[in-house]
């Protein structure tokens, strides 16, 4: 007779895992934080997402444009968040993720930080932007391809 | 989550199959030198990439992967006579030299030359560091031969075993890239395993459950690089290497023996783990060689006679919950290695990506989906060579280290992370 473990793991036993939905849709927010991300941000804002909205990094820090250019409170946008996501060019030209961050920080919003363009970068400009994110982000991506960032947007059900 | 047609393109590595055609562009581990111990052995069946071979070593001690079965009515020629630099049929007596080829039909005349016509297919099987390795892809494309730190040390300071894991390869894989798992599941052995125990960088992971991520693309791969607090402000590193398609290397700790795996199809729904443990500048202990082969750390209790883990899904992986409750192993399965196997394969032998939840600290896992479907359109689009090929992406290691907070991983390791012949490894 085979065990319980031998017998719900098969393909067979597969079928009948319940189907209902196990999640509520997760909202993301992502933002550039310099020139170099705003291009990726507003094509990659493209792509139909249903829980994601674009927002890019203006000043005072403590405000948001979004795409269209409209200002909006960087708490507001993070009380509102399950996920920010913060995307950044190499030069070290993201100093707002201080003041992002720290809004997630204090609410406890997991934070993302995506390093863009960094195939041609030279490393001490792809260092000093990870210097400016790493405090403030979780979790730090630094893909060769900017098309990843639309892989993890989906695989994260954004 | 993935979409189904994308789980299917990476989970299917039969012949013909995108995900198979890539496996194909690799020297992959076959089976162990030890299985085919002399010269005239009996053969050994080989199931990879959902093909049927058989391995076996002739009179002059060549080494052959060959179709397991004979030509003639499809019989297994693992019944077969290993007798004269040739594989026998006991059927009608058939034989096959190393390479496949027919060399005597006895029912036809020899001046016919009948058997020059037949021929098995075959890959090339070639030791390295005590393991037999094929390349099932065309000739044509064989690449050199592999050069993966573990294999070329003297065989005093190597030790590899595997075992079946009753799943496909991909879910396996991503075990063993998600390093967020390890606080849990494995809390309950850092202190207790002798391959592990000891190491200061032990007291980082177990003070710090909560470790911060980077992922970086590396030329043959990924680094991902685990970040926990140390003293004075500064960072303990833990850099994983994962090397396309299969291949990864867990940070080493202390002194003790850096190790890391394989996962290789056999078929869609089971893998072989392959599980390696080597030091760069010295021989491994008589006390850690018994370890290993008493199945702690990353290696297991077989069932005698197999690779089957003695631990497994038709014992409910010997699961004590005494053990759980009183904390000794997080999970009540005893040993590294089950405690990871007993889950992946509760998943089902093909786990539907399409239902799961990835969260922001599984992008190493994200990474590694993605850049094996980027590696898997670019071979089928233009034949474009895949990452993990090419030798220098080979020769690469993992690390343990303490760094300044404001060096990033991949200047603080750089040369920590390249494997260089009687260099220390980098490890806390």
């Amino acid at each position: 007779m085979l065990s319980e473990s031998a017998r719900m793991s098969s393909a067979a036993e597969a079928r009948f895992r319940v189907q209902a939905p196990n999640s509520m849709p997760r909202t993301i927010k992502v933002i550039a934080l310099d020139g170099a991300a705003e291009a990726v941000v507003r094509r990659l804002a493209g792509g139909g997402w249903q829980h994601a909205t674009f927002f890019t990094a203006t000043t005072p820090p403590d405000a948001l444009c979004d795409l269209a250019g409209r200002r909006t409170a960087v708490r507001d946008e993070v009380d509102a968040a399950d996920l920010v996501v913060l995307v950044a060019g190499p030069g070290g030209h993201a100093h707002a993720a201080a003041a992002i961050g720290q809004a997630c920080s204090l609410r406890r919003v997991m934070t993302t930080g995506f390093v863009v363009g960094v195939t041609s970068a030279p490393e001490h400009e792809v260092s000093s932007t990870l210097a400016q994110l790493r405090p403030w982000s979780l979790m730090i991506v630094i893909a060769s391809h900017d098309e990843f960032i639309d892989d993890m947007m989906t695989a994260l059900r954004a | 989550m993935l979409r189904n047609d994308q789980n299917d393109l990476l989970t299917q590595t039969g012949p013909g199959t995108p995900m198979g055609r890539m496996f194909r562009s690799y020297w992959i581990p076959a089976l162990l030198a030890d299985e085919l111990p002399e010269n005239d052995c009996p053969p050994v069946r080989v199931k990879l990439l959902s093909e049927r071979l058989l391995a076996f070593r002739d009179t002059e001690g060549r080494y052959g992967l060959i179709d397991e079965f004979c030509a003639h009515r499809g019989v297994s020629l693992w019944f077969g006579r290993n007798e004269e630099c040739g594989l026998r049929c006991v059927y009608h007596g058939w034989k096959y030299d190393v390479t496949g080829q027919c060399i005597e039909v006895p029912s036809e005349p020899d001046e016919s030359g009948f058997s020059r016509k037949i021929k098995l297919q075959s890959y090339p099987l070639v030791e390295r560091g005590g393991i037999l390795w094929t390349y099932m892809g065309p000739p044509e494309a064989q690449p050199p031969l592999p050069e993966w730190e573990f294999i070329t040390v003297p065989r005093s300071q190597t030790f590899t075993t595997k075992r079946v894991q009753e799943t496909n390869w991909l879910q396996a894989m991503e075990g063993g890239i998600d390093s967020s798992h390890v606080s849990f599941l494995h809390r309950g052995d850092l202190n207790s395993d002798p391959l592990f125990k000891g190491a200061k960088g032990n007291q980082y992971n177990l003070n710090d459950a909560r470790p911060v991520f980077e992922v970086v693309e590396s030329a043959g791969g990924l680094h991902i690089g685990a970040r926990r607090n140390a003293e004075a402000g500064h960072y303990y590193w833990r850099i994983t290497q994962w090397v396309m398609p299969s291949f990864t290397m867990i940070p080493p700790r202390g002194n003790h023996a850096v190790h890391g795996h394989f996962w290789i199809p056999i078929d869609d729904e089971n893998c072989w783990t392959w599980s390696y443990d080597y030091h760069p500048t010295r021989d491994l202990t008589h006390a850690e060689l018994a370890a290993m082969r008493d199945g702690k750390g990353i290696h297991v209790k077989y069932v005698p006679g197999t690779f089957r883990p003695l631990a497994n899904k038709d014992n409910d992986y010997l699961i004590d919950r005494a053990a759980q409750k009183a904390g000794r192993t997080f999970s009540g399965v005893e040993g590294i290695a089950m405690q990871d196997a007993s889950l992946q394969e509760s998943m089902g032998p093909i786990v539907d990506r399409t239902k799961e939840n990835l969260v922001s600290t599984d992008n190493g896992i994200i990474m590694a989906r993605h850049r094996l479907l980027r590696a898997v359109k670019a071979l089928t689009d233009k034949g474009v060579v895949p990452p993990g090929v090419d030798a220098a992406h080979q020769k690469v290691r993992s690390a343990a280290l303490v760094l300044p907070p404001d060096v990033p991983f991949t200047e603080g390791a750089r040369e920590a992370l390249i494997a260089r012949p009687a260099v220390a490894p980098a490890s806390v």
